[in-house]
């Protein structure tokens, strides 16, 4: 009787661990929702797009730090936020600091743009290979080649000599020498040349798959972009010729309004960054983060909208300029006053007109702030636009990039510094951008007509003026309100102190 | 029906209950004091027949007059003897090694403390009720070396525990908690009351035997159970007090602030002063100052009530024991205005049956349920920065919708500043419910040395959050409704079969157990955000708060996956085994081993062993030292894994991003060529050597442990050249040693009067060894720099060092290079950094290691007495060596509209007078100089509290105007009274060590009330 029952708990025993064990195979079970790229599926071709789709977010979403990294150097703007990010002040003032978080992080969300793209490229060719449409599959990737020619562009020109990733894989930059500045200009030239013929031939906001994309003119412009580093003239003459040749872009005949609603998708841009509030008072919304450019304190048209950080403050030297020529649908557009800022001016400009105000076209009023005397009339959104119910800053307006006016400016520059051009004489294109903000015409026009043109069109943006100063070596220029530029050591940023901790090549370079 | 259960006894147990009962009575005393002992069980030897003593000592039991009586109680020698037919025996017992014969619980099993070679550390029920808290592991705090604990002031939030250190770079570091069998990751849903013992098994040999989940350590929770042929009992125990904050920082007030802003010289900021005055008009007092002067800290806050009731319910009979409860805790928060505070119930059962002599069946069920409405910590954080020249209230600003709050903003702030915005439009509710359900089987193989056990555990968790953001104007900006909620639920289930063995020949003890796991852990998650809710969320109208009145959604924080979703359905399958042997109580073997696999890591199966021995030294023949009751020697071995870390996929994979096209939004793909690979677990190896000693008849005990703690494949962050994101290997390694001391003195004085005193220390080394070829890896933010560093604590602190404040442009020139001053453009009141490469200029190579947020030592000391029925115990406790970054002051590098400090806007540096502290100038406070890490904003952590001071009163079955009152205990608790600290914040108390928005830890005291019936 005992030994019959002990049989039977040395079975259940036996039973329990077995059943434990039979879990074994349990062990096999992956990890949850995880898309390995190994496992793609390349038939199914109608996938293709969506890395296209993934590019064109990946350049939407672009850091606010990036953009004052790439562009506060100019005498066009000041940093403005005072109190806040000293560090960026000290840059705005061409005192870098390598261990500057901005820097790194600039450095990084450009290169990572890179590296998801090259990875884009590599992925379509799959599909390609896989029987995608060869020549859908070929125009994605002279898209996606254009983005990386634009990023390419900015590295260079914040740090000179830099690397170009040979694949989507980071690791393998550890073998790969920095190539100079010269070097990385035409690396893009040559990735626009591929491109341009891919490309579809029209307006970016005439593309009906994704309107506002990159299209064959973007290629010829950021070409131009590049060649113009180079100072290689004809280049520059040759690509924005194209541009103007094909008769698609026109100028937004209000200055004004370009930088507002009916600047999104407009027929003077060659590149902008889109964003939405999807027209909807609340929920989803895909924004820039212009908070950064918005005022501390205001007293909107719309009662309820959101200010900002106070930053991006156009300079006193430029408002000068500007009142000097006697401008003031371009300094109105570029500059919004503040009443201490007001007073400012008047008090180092007797002449100031009586129209500088502090209350916008648009009705918003500004306020005095701590943080900045003026604000980037550019980076600024009337509350009267936001989407009813809609309170953030700037909320629904795209970030334009490129537009015609340099493409025209730029056509000026190369025939004034050498290069010729059936498109269009220097003379007509300056003409044409001084015409749409009631400009008298100006015939044969110099290089610092130009280059002062093209100060008073694109102050705040993009950091146009710097590059240009540094270009045509007037960089005595940027040596203002206590600034002092050493051409010798403050073209370009220290590699940021991490890069250098992981890249030997930095280190050695710096 | 009770027929066949007498059946049942006549069949199945010994013959010799069939024989007549005899009544015996009797008293048990001390040998010392001559006074009665109660609670000593009484066993009938051989049987389950068991009582225990009144309170007076005086036991009564049936037993047969040939029967052994065995009389057993904590601190003192076991004792047996014979009835002899005698109905009255007088018993006296001898003092003995206060817990040398305890029986501790350890994995899969128990042991007696005298067989440990292990250490591992018991605290039961009577000192984990002596803390009013939410949180049973709060109670550990001082009580335990080697263990520390960072209190959490907000109502139902857990401390933080960590056990002899930090031994991961990931998660909290939190040690795994075993309930009855379960595992969880924290024991938040416990009530203390309910808990017999916390087991801390502090060593790897301890803990090996849970294997892969063991690497933070091993806290083994047992919860409360009846006892056989017990009476039934109920206890109904309580208490009410009141939370106090303490320790309040003190904030500038509006003339030491209005001084502050005029030493900047800053006519901007001196023009929002004027700003103020022109608003709200000038003080009658001083007319330069404005008619404000808000001390926002009592505005927010005020003391708040605590209370706790548990009714339980104890007993067994022959067969069967049981314990059924439950409990009732009210925490209220400090903050006013907002609903801030913290309510739980529990109900548990559980239940033991021999239902045949052979197989005794068990189950244990725990429900917990609480709602928790969370303060909203900015609240905190907008008091300190607040400007004190700001009201509450503003009857001008006539745009506030709907309460009148002031606006900074309309005198010229950057922000909003009110604290009371927040408070008040914002509404956090969490509702958790724990469920753990328990069913246990133990089966006799053979007599009772051969058992099987089976348990099957089900753990299941509900956190579901809303937060409601009301929809307001402030004067300036209008805020729009928006309802956020999130779904988490967690199936957890794990179920252990084992056989144990329990044998001896003679001399030779031996207990091997060998089993086998399964273990699951399945999660869901659940979250969307709606906005512009309608009708408009309102106090009022609670009723109406639900998505499905959101206007819009926010399509991109709706989702069910989020970056935790890898881990969503983890398997596990275990084996394990233990033995410990004993030859004549002088020498303790003991090895564990566990194979452990998963589906977590590319590696399934690993596996972790240990030995430990123990020589109990005074057992033996030889040794005859007067004084020394008990010494033993021992020292141990273990390896112990740590899966608590984030698995990885190790291969590129393809994410969504989103983005927006003319107005569309568009789903798009990207490759991440980056990829984590965490090949496996996190292993640790432990060497650990203590000694336990008892002296002086065991009036005084010792305990005393030294180890070594290494943890290697380490899971670090790699970061990739040039791209932001970052990777993870197994690669880093990790250093903890110390040592930990426990020192006890108990005695009676004489019946009425014992008294104890003790205490314990522990000291912490954590180094890091290890990253995988880099030298140091980032943490921290950009600005406040925290950097592990081989060689040094993990995440220390990293800047400049500060010697002084620069007093006069020639000092400036004799530091530093002259160029390099003229580029600084630096000025007296800045700060002077030490130069530490001797260059001549301050630049990133002159950051040093500014100090670790891990004490170097804690401890914790007790003493207590009992005179008569009245009873007085104190804690005190303490940590010294760590560091806190004040991220509050550092929050000036961002905004400087800001309040600041008394003690440090009273202690600027100025023209002449210099600064005591070494804080800069006023203007110099603004100075980008200042303003990078440095030892400026890195303070000394140290603090000693009173940690707890309980006074107790029994009233023992008196009888009180002829009603014979029963058992009741009366208790005054004063929980931390008095923290004594240098840090300018409001508590020395920071997890993490970056202070910004803490919650203040208050002091409690309370009225308790024990009534047994």
């Amino acid at each position: 009787m005992k030994a019959i029952r002990n049989i039977q708990y040395v079975a259940m025993v036996f039973f329990g661990l077995l059943l434990g064990t039979s879990c074994s195979g349990l062990l096999d079970e992956p990890l949850e929702n995880q898309q390995i790229a190994e496992g793609t599926d390349y038939t199914q071709t109608q996938n293709m797009v969506l890395m296209l789709y993934g590019a064109y977010n990946q350049l939407y979403d672009f850091g606010w730090e990036v953009y004052p990294t790439l562009s506060v150097r100019g005498d066009d703007i000041d940093i403005g936020g005072r109190g806040d990010q000293p560090l960026f002040a000290q840059a705005d003032s061409f005192r870098y600091d390598r261990n500057f978080w901005a820097l790194n992080n600039s450095w990084t969300s450009l290169y990572t743009d890179l590296i998801y793209w090259q990875g884009a490229i590599e992925e379509i060719q799959k599909y390609q290979e896989a029987g995608a449409n060869q020549g859908t599959a070929q125009q994605y990737i002279a898209e996606i080649k254009v983005m990386q020619g634009f990023e390419f562009l900015q590295l260079a020109r914040m740090w000179g000599r830099i690397l170009i990733p040979p694949s989507s894989q980071p690791s393998q930059l550890f073998n790969v020498e920095l190539s100079s500045f010269e070097d990385v200009m035409q690396h893009i030239a040559t990735l626009m040349d591929e491109a341009i013929p891919l490309l579809p031939n029209v307006r970016p906001n005439q593309r009906t798959d994704i309107p506002g994309g990159i299209t064959r003119y973007t290629a010829y412009a950021v070409k131009a972009m590049a060649s113009l580093e180079l100072k290689n003239y004809p280049a520059v003459a040759e690509a924005t010729g194209q541009i103007i040749s094909s008769g698609l872009f026109s100028l937004e005949p209000d200055f004004y309004h370009l930088f507002k609603l009916r600047g999104k998708l407009n027929s003077e841009n060659l590149l902008e960054l889109q964003y939405s509030d999807y027209g909807t008072p609340t929920g989803t919304s895909n924004k820039y983060l212009w908070d950064f450019f918005g005022p501390t304190s205001w007293t909107p048209a719309r009662s309820g909208a959101s200010g900002g950080w106070g930053f991006w403050e156009p300079s006193m030297k430029y408002i000068q300029f500007m009142l000097d020529r006697g401008e003031r649908e371009r300094l109105e557009t570029t500059v919004i006053f503040t009443p201490d800022g007001i007073t400012d001016l008047r008090n180092a400009y007797p002449g100031t007109p009586s129209w500088v105000s502090n209350v916008t076209p648009d009705g918003d009023v500004f306020n005095n702030s701590v943080r900045t005397k003026f604000y980037s009339g550019k980076h600024y959104w009337p509350s009267t636009m936001l989407t009813q119910g809609r309170t953030a800053y700037g909320e629904n307006k795209n970030f334009t990039v490129i537009r015609y006016a340099e493409v025209l400016l730029m056509h000026a520059e190369a025939l004034v510094s050498g290069a010729s051009s059936s498109a269009m004489t220097a003379d007509a294109a300056v003409n044409e951008v001084r015409n749409r903000v009631g400009l008298g015409a100006l015939s044969g026009v110099t290089l610092d007509q130009v280059l002062d043109e093209k100060f008073a069109e694109f102050a705040g943006e993009w950091g146009i003026r710097f590059y240009d100063l540094v270009r045509h070596d007037r960089t005595a220029e940027l040596s203002y309100g206590g600034r002092s530029y050493d051409a010798t050591t403050d073209r370009y940023f220290p590699y940021p102190l991490l890069q250098q901790d992981i890249l030997p090549q930095l280190r050695d370079e710096n | 029906m009770r027929n066949l259960f007498t059946c049942f006894l006549l069949l199945c147990v010994v013959p010799g209950f069939a024989l007549a009962q005899h009544r015996v009575s009797g008293r048990v005393t001390d040998a010392l004091t001559s006074g009665g002992i109660p609670g000593v069980t009484v066993i009938v030897k051989g049987t389950e027949t068991a009582t225990q003593t009144d309170a007076t000592g005086n036991f009564t039991i049936e037993a047969n007059a040939t029967d052994t009586l065995v009389f057993r109680s904590l601190g003192y020698a076991l004792q047996e003897i014979p009835i002899s037919s005698r109905t009255d025996v007088a018993v006296v017992l001898q003092g003995e090694g206060t817990e040398l014969e305890e029986v501790v619980v350890v994995g899969y099993g128990t042991q007696r403390q005298r067989d440990l070679t292990t250490a591992v550390t018991t605290v039961r029920a009577d000192d984990i009720a002596k803390t009013p808290n939410a949180q049973a592991m709060q109670s550990l705090q001082g009580r335990v070396a080697g263990v520390q604990i960072v209190s959490n002031g907000a109502p139902g939030a857990s401390p933080t525990v960590r056990l002899r250190g930090i031994g991961s770079f990931e998660g909290n570091a939190a040690p795994l908690y075993v309930v009855d069998g379960m595992f969880f990751d924290n024991i938040d849903f416990l009530n203390p009351n309910d808990i017999a013992t916390i087991s801390v098994l502090k060593d790897a040999s301890a803990s090996a035997i849970y294997g892969v989940r063991a690497g933070n350590g091993v806290v083994l929770v047992e919860t409360k159970s009846g006892a056989y042929n017990k009476p039934g009992e109920i206890v109904y125990d309580a208490y009410y007090g009141i939370q106090n904050p303490q320790n309040v920082l003190k904030m500038a007030n509006a003339q030491q602030f209005v001084q502050y802003i005029n030493g900047t010289g800053s006519a901007a900021d001196i023009q929002l002063v004027q700003n103020a005055m022109q608003r709200y008009g000038r003080s009658r007092l001083d007319p330069n100052l404005p008619d404000v002067n808000t001390d926002w800290y009592s505005e927010i806050m005020s003391p708040a009530p605590i209370q706790n009731h548990n009714l339980s319910f104890n007993g067994g009979g022959e067969s069967t024991r049981y314990s059924i409860g439950g409990s009732y805790f009210d925490q209220a928060g400090l903050l006013e205005l907002q609903r801030n505070n913290y309510r739980r119930l529990n109900f548990r059962v559980k239940v033991d049956s021999k239902v045949k002599d052979w197989l005794n069946v068990g189950g244990n069920f725990n429900v917990s349920t609480a709602r928790q409405y969370n303060g909203e910590n900015t609240a905190w954080f907008r008091s300190y920065f607040a400007v004190p020249i700001l009201p509450v209230y503003d009857d001008a600003n006539t745009n506030a919708i709907p309460v009148k709050y002031a606006n900074a903003q309309q005198i010229g702030y950057r922000g909003s500043q009110n604290p009371f915005f927040p408070l008040e439009y914002i509404d956090n509710r969490n509702h958790v419910a724990k469920l753990l359900g328990n069913f246990h089987a133990e089966v006799a193989l053979w007599e009772q040395k051969l058992k099987f056990r089976t348990q099957y555990n089900y753990g299941l968790s509900f956190v579901n959050t809303r937060r409601v953001d009301f929809e307001y104007h402030d004067g300036v900006t209008q805020h729009q409704s928006a309802i956020r909620r999130q779904n988490t639920t967690d199936y957890d289930q794990v179920w252990d079969n084992f056989l144990t063995y329990d044998d001896n020949f003679g001399k030779h003890n031996l207990n091997v157990v060998l089993g086998q796991s399964y273990r699951s852990e399945y999660s869901e998650l659940l979250f969307a955000r709606g906005t512009a809710i309608s009708p408009a969320p309102s106090r009022a109208a609670e009723q109406y708060w639900y998505l499905a009145n959101a206007t819009d959604f926010d399509l991109n924080s709706i989702g069910d996956a989020d970056g935790g979703t890898l881990n969503a359905n983890l398997q596990f399958l275990s084996f394990f085994g233990r033995a410990a042997y004993n030859y004549d109580d002088r020498y303790l073997l003991y090895a564990t081993f566990r194979r452990d696999g998963n589906n977590k890591f590319q590696q399934t199966w690993g596996n972790f062993a240990t030995v430990g021995a123990g020589w109990v030294l005074s057992e033996e023949e030889f040794f005859d030292v007067p004084g020394i009751d008990f010494l033993k020697f021992r020292a141990s071995w273990g390896q112990l894994g740590n899966d608590a870390i984030s698995p990885s996929v190790g291969l590129p994979t393809l994410q969504e991003n989103n983005g927006a096209i003319n107005g569309t939004r568009i789903i798009g793909r990207r490759l991440n060529p980056t990829f984590d690979l965490i090949t496996q677990w996190e292993t640790t190896v432990e060497k650990n050597f203590g000694v336990d000693a008892q002296f002086l008849n065991s009036r005084l005990s010792l305990e005393a442990d030294y180890f070594i703690r290494d943890t290697r494949n380490l899971a670090v962050t790699i970061i990739p050249p040039v791209f932001a994101s970052a990777e993870r290997r197994s690669v880093g390694e990790i250093r903890n040693q110390g040592l930990e001391l426990n020192l006890n003195w108990r005695d009676n004085l004489s019946e009425d009067f014992s008294y104890n005193i003790g205490g314990n220390i522990a000291t912490l080394t954590n180094k890091v060894l290890g990253l995988g070829g880099a030298d140091g890896l980032n943490a921290g933010s950009a600005e406040f720099r925290q950097r592990s560093i081989i060689g040094q604590p993990y995440q220390a602190f990293y800047g400049y060092e500060v010697t002084g404040v620069f007093d006069s442009p020639q000092q400036i020139q004799n530091t530093y290079d002259a160029d390099f001053v003229a580029e600084k453009s630096l000025v007296p009141g800045d700060l002077i950094f030490k130069d530490q490469n001797g260059d001549g200029i301050i630049d990133d190579q002159d950051r040093v290691v500014l100090g670790s947020y891990l004490p170097d030592f804690t401890w914790g000391a007790n003493l207590g007495f009992r005179y008569k029925k009245l009873e007085f115990a104190a804690l005190l406790q303490g940590q010294t060596g760590y560091h806190i970054l004040n991220r509050k002051r550092g929050e000036m590098i961002f905004t400087n509209d800001t309040n600041i400090d008394a003690d440090l806007a009273t202690n600027l540096w100025t023209e002449g007078g210099g600064s005591s502290k070494n804080y800069p100038s006023a203007a110099g406070l603004r100075r980008a100089w200042n303003q990078v890490m440095s030892s400026y904003f890195v303070e000394a952590g140290s603090y000693f509290r009173l940690q707890n001071v309980r006074l107790s009163y029994s009233l023992l079955g008196k009888e009180i105007n002829g009603v014979n009152w029963p058992e009741t205990r009366l208790t005054l608790t004063a929980e931390r009274p008095l923290t004594v600290f240098k840090y300018n914040g409001f508590n020395p108390e920071v997890a993490n060590g970056v202070d910004r928005e803490v919650y203040p830890i208050p002091a409690i005291y309370t009225l308790g009330v024990t009534i047994k019936l």
